[in-house]
């Protein structure tokens, strides 16, 4: 089996199915990308074992970072049309399936050139309103809100009318689509790394220091330290758990970037971060700011964590709440339904209104003050990702999807 | 059912396109109220009479990539995105109430897709045209192995408003089951097929009446033979119908081809000629053998149609596969005996040997021989003519569709969107 797998990105969700896919059955697995991200970093073996080829993207293209919304789909048409001429360019490639992200990657002229199915990774859908971007009422409306979601999802929608099957990788992300494509979206996840994310008691280092063992970590981590994934609502709780407890350290992880929405369209020159920071006379020497940081690393963070909270608003959950469950962290999750498909609040982690921060705090400080009585959530998120969304789970059951699919006639 | 006249807001880029006669139908009949939202409009005299009477005319303007004469087709969205922003724009600012309903033309350009941003609640309905495929239908069945890449790649990518619309308004209307057939599997369910309605007041033959077309009187003994589109293009065969005309100009010395339709080409699909005076081109290959024979009208008045088609004796329709044009069902209001190239749109309105004549495409011969055996004896062929202007009358007149359409605009209100 050879698989073309596409995105803009590599490897991010593709990169390790596909290098496990390889280790395990053989298949050879090419992508077609445009860049290198941080998200996850790739590993020396993903390199060395998987064909990367890039899309050709013109400078000028890439030479425009914030383009306007209204431009979204155009400048997808030219990341298709440069991956057409990519692809053309190699003839002798033949997958037997192509796999892309719907919406992201170049897959919309495909059927031009290759004589397989189409799959797509049907990542998420944008809601109009009361999810993703325009969830956050509490913070002032950006000019954008009411159109951006209204067009949007132009590039998802086109390419998954021409693919030959699709899957998610949650079944909230599926129910994020129009219901009419539900019967061609499956639900596939595609792993956790449970050897790397482990329940490990490690020390951890920070700024040349070890944390040591009777202090409190509370641990947050995102891809960016925006409103999207609340962190401004998780500093609001941790100002509140600072006024209670001396033992605690903040630890938190992730870029000082906004990935999703327009937080800088409200603070100005400012990141979110430091928007955040400028607001609320926080006690600094009690976080550590731990930026991007690789997986070995985060694996170290939190095997070392008290308390994981998570405040995502309703959106694609992050890789990193299942690797703090794989983890066997305590986790205080925001009660919105994407969390709610991977913690059971009381059996695998806690749920608290995203808003709420008084009972946020408070639940947080009800584990800080006694985490041994929490243990058996983590114990039990643990074994909850193991058996559900493990690598050893999830690869195989992608491999039987993507054989089955690519038996479907091509569209 | 009975209900209160609604109040209407009718979105389309230029009007009257085709909701205005829609639109001024609900007005004169149903006492609507109607506020249509238009970036342009056509001359005056091409305005439907309720304008000022129950029709109010608001323009809205469009700024960015829309402004351009020409933009490349990767911005297509983004052209459509300047209107529908341009058209919210205007509604935010003179704020109209009450609005019960949309109703909504993208025509290949944005429209009603931020209306809700502005009404939130407000049921949307959105008329759908035609869902491009990359390699089938209008001129992509005959597109030879030197079509550039570029061509298909549009053709994918052409559809994209249409499936923002579809996910953003409360119903899809189209006017063919062909045309619902042509979108995704997903959407096909949610559409109302309903045509928009033939004004059969005005396409109505009477038998034994002088003809007259634009003024000049014909001869009873000549034999009329009409083509009528909005531009005289390939989409809809006007090269196929030059050679069968002169096929039988030669024949036959009473013919008179009467041709109706502007000679610029005006549909971006066909990519080619588009902008170009196309018969002008046709003229150059295969010229006319009795050019005093053809009279071209131009692009006239509906008036000036209605007495093309009631005096025809022989409507020729030799489109290739795309939505039917408003002229076939006009033509078959007027009881023209109709020969049609044979496809798929077309067979859902036309029965062989019921209601019209059908040939295959391709087949000029078999064309020939069917034209001159009615133009030999057209009041044989007569029953074609009454019956597919009894099928019009009873199914697709105005008052029939439009009465239809009225009571799925008056059910979305109930509903509550």
């Amino acid at each position: 089996m050879h698989i073309l797998f596409t995105h803009r990105a590599f490897p991010a969700q593709f990169g390790q199915v596909a290098l496990e896919l390889s280790k395990r059955y053989g298949w050879r697995c090419s992508f077609l990308i445009d860049h290198i991200s941080r998200c996850p970093e790739p590993t020396e073996e993903m390199v060395s074992r998987l064909n990367l080829y890039q899309i050709p993207l013109s400078a000028a293209f890439r030479a425009q970072k914030s383009p306007p919304w209204a431009q979204s789909f155009g400048r997808y048409l030219e990341v298709c049309q440069a991956g057409w001429e990519a692809l053309r360019a190699l003839p002798d490639l033949s997958p037997d399936l192509v796999v892309g992200h719907a919406g992201l990657a170049p897959t919309l002229f495909l059927p031009e050139l290759v004589d397989c199915p189409i799959v797509n990774y049907c990542e998420y859908y944008f809601a109009p309103h009361r999810r993703d971007l325009t969830y956050r009422i509490d913070l002032p409306p950006a000019e954008p809100a009411p159109f951006f979601p209204r067009c949007i999802n132009a590039a998802t929608l086109a390419s998954l009318v021409a693919c030959d099957a699709g899957y998610a990788p949650m079944h909230w992300q599926r129910r994020a689509f129009p219901q009419r494509f539900w019967p061609k979206i499956e639900v596939h996840f595609d792993g956790i790394d449970t050897t790397l994310y482990r329940p490990q008691r490690t020390s951890l280092v920070v700024n040349g220091q070890t944390i040591p063992e009777e202090i409190r970590v509370v641990t947050f981590v995102a891809r960016g330290l925006e409103s999207m994934r609340g962190f401004d609502l998780f500093m609001r709780v941790a100002k509140r758990i600072c006024r209670e407890r001396s033992d605690v350290l903040f630890v938190i992880a992730g870029d000082e970037e906004t990935y999703y929405g327009w937080d800088q369209l409200h603070t100005g020159q400012l990141s979110f971060k430091q928007w955040v920071l400028s607001q609320g006379d926080y006690d600094v020497s009690r976080f550590v700011f731990l930026g991007h940081i690789e997986p070995a690393r985060l694996a170290q963070v939190l095997g070392r964590s008290d308390l994981h909270i998570y405040l995502s608003v309703p959106f694609v959950v992050s890789w990193s709440l299942l690797n703090a469950l794989a983890s066997g962290c305590v986790v205080l999750g925001s009660q919105v339904d994407p969390v709610r498909e991977v913690v059971e609040p009381g059996r695998t982690g806690l749920m608290e209104p995203l808003y709420d921060i008084d009972r946020l705090a408070e639940t947080s400080l009800g584990v800080l003050a006694n985490p041994g009585q929490y243990r058996p959530l983590g114990q039990a998120a643990r074994k909850w990702v193991e058996e559900k969304y493990s690598l050893d789970v999830c690869i195989p059951e992608l491999k039987d999807y993507f054989e089955r699919v690519g038996q479907l006639p091509p569209s | 059912m009975s209900q209160d006249p609604l109040h209407l807001l009718c979105i389309e880029p230029h009007f009257p396109g085709r909701l205005g006669a829609v639109a001024d139908w609900l007005v004169r009949r149903r006492g609507y109220r109607c506020r249509f939202y238009c970036n342009g409009a056509e001359a005056q005299e091409h305005w439907p009479p309720s304008v000022g009477n129950g029709l109010d005319l608001i323009f809205f303007n469009v700024g960015g990539v829309a402004r351009e004469q020409t933009v490349p087709w990767t911005r297509q969205l983004e052209r459509g995105l300047c209107y529908a922003y341009g058209c919210w724009e205007v509604l935010e600012a003179r704020r109209p109430r009450p609005v019960d309903v949309v109703l909504a033309r993208s025509a290949g350009l944005g429209s009603s897709l931020f209306a809700s941003v502005h009404l939130p609640g407000v049921p949307v309905v959105n008329f759908f045209d035609y869902f491009i495929h990359p390699h089938a239908n209008d001129l992509a069945d005959e597109a030879g192995l030197d079509t550039p890449p570029a061509y298909f790649q549009w053709r994918r990518a052409s559809n994209a408003m249409d499936l923002l619309d579809l996910e953003n308004i409360a119903l899809a209307w189209t006017p063919t089951e062909w045309q619902r057939r042509l979108f995704p599997a997903e959407y096909r369910d949610g559409f109302v097929v309903l045509y928009d309605g033939v004004n059969t007041r005005r396409f109505e033959r009477r038998p034994g009446s002088p003809r007259t077309v634009a003024g000049r009187a014909i001869p009873a003994e000549t034999r009329i033979v009409s083509f009528v589109a909005r531009s005289l293009d390939r989409l809809r065969g006007f090269e196929r119908f030059v050679d069968l005309a002169n096929r039988l100009l030669s024949a036959r010395a009473d013919v008179l081809c009467i041709v109706v339709g502007d000679p610029i080409v005006q549909r971006g699909l066909d990519v080619q000629f588009y902008r170009q005076d196309y018969p002008a081109h046709i003229q150059g290959q295969t010229p006319w053998v009795d050019p005093g024979r053809v009279w071209f009208l131009g692009a006239v008045q509906q008036e000036v149609v209605a007495e093309v088609l009631v005096a025809s004796d022989l409507h020729v329709y030799p489109s290739r596969p795309y939505p039917i044009s408003r002229s076939l069902l006009e033509a078959m209001s007027a009881g023209c005996t109709v020969l049609a190239w044979d496809t798929d749109p077309v067979r859902e309105f036309l029965v062989q040997d019921q209601t019209g004549l059908l040939v295959k495409p391709n087949n000029l011969d078999a064309a020939e021989q069917q034209a001159l055996a009615v133009l030999t004896d057209p009041v044989a062929y007569y029953p074609l003519g009454q019956a597919a202007a009894a099928r019009v009358r009873e199914q697709y007149a105005q008052d029939i569709t439009l009465s239809a359409l009225a009571t799925h605009l008056g059910r979305l209100v109930e509903r509550g969107g």
